[in-house]
């Protein structure tokens, strides 16, 4: 799914990443971990083509994105989900209309749009806030519709940057759930974060960076996993896909 | 997204945005239409100028004017020798001092008390001598034929139309290019505060754009509803420069009705393909405005 070969990126003359050699198997569920300044962001960023490495070669599903025309660049994205910590949800919008971008930049009617919506924001148990503003949602609230948003076309991958860094800990964990039951479908998902107890308590793989280096790469058994269920028929009725495979 | 579709949610995502920022979005109609109406004010009366000059020109004539107290009988002689002059002459017509007098009263209606209390007639009389179309007089024989009018005893003078229509000529040659520098300067002006207006618009927009980028929208779909707003501004500033335009015209038809200066500045409104080309030009240059003010490094680095 995702390839890193000998991938760096500088600032200048500060290194960011030096040297990265990993891959991540699709469906696989991945946090990426290290204290603020290891690299986490840039590495996540180059993924989804935000940034170019100054050297190496990133597959994401056999495309090579650092060599990806910019033209070339949207037809990644939609494929990738992205969450960020801010959210970065449009406040004038409806909750609707912030998760109905993709299917509107590709042109379905708004019947297609809101049953999209309606679907992916189920998935989250937002469905009944279709039609609040962002300003009206807790900060839990505003985190699932922004993950409504990055599922809404079924990506193949979905990055998550901090996601539970401006969420309590109750918040937090039924955001983790959320992507660990987004994974059980079959997404590979890549996590930001620093937060070491959430990733003892959940386990799965963990990549550690430090100075912009792989300082580990573990599979952990995770102290409490949670109970995942796998998707229903009914839950996955509407969800045909949006994006066609490249 | 079809291109249909595509051009259907740029125009109502600008109409929105129109909708949602009138008072920067009104400076950058106004200054357009302002630089279209001054543009528009000059092509009227140029135009109105030219077309009198062409009907002027087909009807080419010398004035003969004769020495006051020139008897009738010499008068009526001169008259019959001037109709009888060469091929290209056309005519002749003897216009009495009375007659004179009449005229400039119906035309001149405001300069008529001027007349009054002469004693003697103040107008002399003239020949109206019409000639062939101006590019069918031989140009020696035709100076020849001049000179040898203004040599003769009774003529005091001889005012020959071709010279002030060239001067005239020069005057809506002059009017034009001053119309179309101040018109461009205006223009240019208006693009700039368009510019202005869509790069404050992407701005307040910037978080939205950065979100189209991260779900996968392509650069046309993230400019087109910007390059779609300057385009409508710039239509609305034709529309009312136009609209400006034709009430001014109106109100110089009634002010001025009859007047020299009505029937020479104001005769006719802008033909249809000119009052479009003005509409065009403004949707031309709010287009201009958009696209130069969306420079890729406007939009970029957001994501």
């Amino acid at each position: 799914m995702i390839q890193f070969f000998h991938v760096g990126r500088k600032y200048g003359d500060r290194v960011a990443l030096h040297d990265l050699n990993f891959e991540i198997p699709r469906g696989q569920f991945v946090f990426l971990t290290g204290v603020s300044g290891a690299g986490k962001t840039t590495l996540l960023r180059l993924i989804f083509r935000e940034e170019v490495p100054t050297s190496g070669q990133i597959l994401v599903n056999g495309r090579n994105v650092a060599s990806l025309p910019l033209r070339k660049v949207p037809y990644l994205r939609r494929t990738i989900g992205v969450v960020f910590q801010d959210f970065r949800l449009i406040g004038g919008k409806t909750v609707f209309e912030n998760v109905a971008y993709l299917p509107r930049i590709l042109g379905s009617d708004r019947e297609t749009q809101k049953r999209l919506a309606y679907h992916a924001l189920r998935r989250v148990g937002l469905a009944h806030r279709m039609n609040a503003f962002p300003p009206q949602l807790s900060g839990g609230e505003q985190q699932r519709v922004a993950i409504a948003r990055a599922l809404i076309a079924d990506p193949e991958l979905l990055i998550a940057d901090e996601p539970t860094g401006n969420l309590d800990p109750d918040l937090s964990r039924e955001i983790l759930r959320l992507f660990l039951e987004v994974n059980l479908r079959g997404t590979t998902v890549i996590v930001a974060t620093h937060d070491r107890d959430t990733i003892q308590r959940i386990g799965r793989r963990v990549v550690t960076l430090e100075r912009g280096e792989v300082a580990s790469d573990v599979e952990l058994a995770g102290t409490e996993p949670p109970r995942l269920e796998p998707p229903s028929e009914e839950e996955d009725a509407g969800a045909e896909p949006l994006v066609p495979p490249p | 997204m079809s291109i249909l579709q595509a051009l259907a949610y740029f125009f109502r995502e600008a109409a929105g945005g129109l909708r949602r920022g009138w008072k920067v979005s009104f400076l950058a109609v106004f200054t357009i239409a302002v630089s279209l109406f001054v543009g528009g004010v000059f092509l009227l009366t140029s135009g109105n100028l030219a077309r009198a000059l062409a009907r002027w020109r087909a009807e080419t004539r010398v004035v003969v004017y004769l020495r006051p107290g020139t008897p009738a009988a010499a008068v009526a002689r001169l008259r019959g020798e001037a109709a009888r002059g060469p091929a290209w002459v056309r005519g002749a017509t003897a216009v009495s001092p009375a007659a004179a007098r009449a005229r400039f009263r119906s035309s001149f209606p405001g300069l008529a008390d001027l007349l009054r209390g002469w004693g003697e007639e103040p107008l002399p009389a003239t020949l109206e001598i019409e000639l062939a179309r101006e590019e069918a007089l031989p140009a020696a024989e035709y100076e020849a034929w001049l000179a040898a009018w203004r040599a003769r005893p009774e003529v005091e003078m001889v005012d020959d139309d071709r010279e002030w229509l060239a001067q005239l000529e020069g005057v809506i040659a002059v009017l034009r290019g001053v119309g179309l520098a101040l018109g461009g300067v205006l223009l240019a002006a208006a693009i700039f505060t368009i510019g202005s207006v869509i790069r404050l618009t992407a701005y307040l927009h910037h978080e939205e754009i950065a979100v189209l980028r991260l779900v996968g929208a392509t650069e046309f779909f993230v400019r087109g509803p910007f390059y779609a707003e300057g385009l409508l501004q710039g239509l609305l500033g034709g529309a009312v420069a136009l609209a400006a335009l034709f009430a001014g015209w109106q109100v110089a038809q009634v002010e001025a009705r009859g007047s020299l200066l009505a029937t020479l500045l104001a005769e006719r409104f802008l033909t249809p393909g000119q009052a479009a080309a003005l509409l065009l030009l403004g949707g031309a240059a709010g287009l201009l405005g958009a696209v130069a003010s969306l420079r890729r490094e406007t939009l970029r680095g957001e994501s």
